[in-house]
């Protein structure tokens, strides 16, 4: 019996054939169904290996799977012993919940980012310290200026994100804010809306994007299964 | 597959392509269920840490310095002040070092999961929180 690969959960229905032809199925409860696949021959015993390609077909498959009907992915990198084992998942209560919570939503992606140009509009309220800068351009008053303008920039990257997030909050079900990862990152958001929502807040975020001085460029993907969603013992949002 | 707004403000990707996001998503968030499953997810914790990693060092705070004097200075007086760490090129290394710390740990990920023999266009998606302009590769510091 060879070990199942875990993709997420959903309801029963039919795979698409591509999906199919690649080895994913479901193994059904009566409302409920795991998607996997067989392991088989690439199976060593351990942990799957987390390549690019596993990663994502992965990717693939549950968000294949998302066009049609809920999904609820898994993060990657679990692996199922049996049937058995799958069919315990699904008794969990919580699944339930978040499948009629997930019914019709989706995730998108937001992430910000400033241009360089930023430094110079958070630069103006340090004349003094540009001034030793440049009248004495040694490592130390280097520093005082460079901790000076990151402890301005963390300040705008606050307030921008607080005004974002404002923004948003009308739009959309719920948000889960991420650390922004890069020096000029503004914020890192995944936003789950309703499906039939996406344009709409596509077309307020391309409208909120040119409103915004100094420029923030946003980055949006999407619709996406809702990978940020669905911890077990969340919460339910109201 | 991406499209960018006619004021080029708000770039759209219908999935997730790329292998950062790909990376993001799948490491750090979807369904966990520990109690239930065998659990085979081996150092991957430690791969996202290091993805989030946000720069905060004497380089970037140097650079900072740096860009704020030029950004400022273009119209007023560019003769004295640019000050003597950069004049020899260590306003070059200072890129080179802080973005290198960002792409090697990118690489070392690569590097670890067996992806750096692979090229591919969506990697190129992968580097973009680390700025823009010239890029420098980080694992030749």
């Amino acid at each position: 019996m060879s070990r199942l690969y875990l993709y997420g959960i959903t309801r029963p229905r039919e795979v698409p054939q591509r999906l199919a032809d690649q080895g994913v199925f479901l193994v059904d409860s009566e409302h409920r169904s795991v998607v996997v696949s067989e392991l088989g021959q690439v199976d060593n015993g351990g942990p799957v290996e987390a390549t690019r390609r596993n990663l994502l077909a992965h990717a693939d498959v549950v968000e294949q799977l998302h066009q049609d009907a809920v999904v609820l992915p898994a993060r990657f990198g679990y692996v199922l012993e049996s049937h058995e084992e799958a069919l315990e998942l699904l008794e969990l209560p919580e699944i339930e919940q978040l499948l009629d919570r997930h019914e019709r939503t989706c995730e998108l992606t937001l992430r910000g980012r400033y241009e360089e140009s930023v430094l110079a509009e958070v630069g103006a309220g340090l004349q003094p310290l540009r001034d030793a800068y440049r009248a004495e351009p040694s490592v130390e008053v280097g520093i005082a200026l460079g901790e000076a303008v990151g402890e301005r920039l963390a300040a705008r990257r606050a307030r921008d994100q607080s005004l974002v997030l404002d923004e948003l909050r009308p739009l959309v079900l719920d948000i889960a804010v991420g650390e922004p990862a890069g020096e000029f990152a503004v914020f890192d958001l995944a936003l789950l809306v309703e499906r039939g929502r996406v344009e709409r807040i596509e077309a307020r975020l391309e409208e909120l994007a040119a409103r915004l001085s100094p420029p923030i460029h946003f980055k949006l993907v999407g619709p996406l299964p809702p990978y940020s969603f669905v911890r077990l013992g969340m919460p339910a949002v109201a | 597959m991406q499209r960018e707004s006619s004021q080029g403000y708000l770039t759209r990707a219908p999935r997730s392509s790329g292998l950062a996001d790909v990376l993001e998503i799948l490491l750090d968030r979807g369904l966990v269920i520990d109690a239930y499953v065998r659990v085979s997810l081996v150092g991957i914790e430690l791969l996202t840490v290091d993805l989030r990693v946000v720069i905060a060092s004497v380089d970037t705070y140097l650079r900072f310095a740096e860009a704020v004097n030029r950004l400022d200075l273009r119209a007023v007086d560019d003769s004295k002040s640019v000050p003597d760490l950069f004049e020899k090129g260590g306003e070059e290394v200072a890129e080179t070092k802080t973005k290198g710390a960002v792409e090697g740990g990118m690489d070392a990920i690569k590097e670890k999961m067996g992806l750096g023999s692979r090229s591919d266009d969506d990697d190129d998606d992968d580097k973009e929180q680390s700025g823009s302009g010239s890029r420098s590769r980080g694992n030749n510091q």
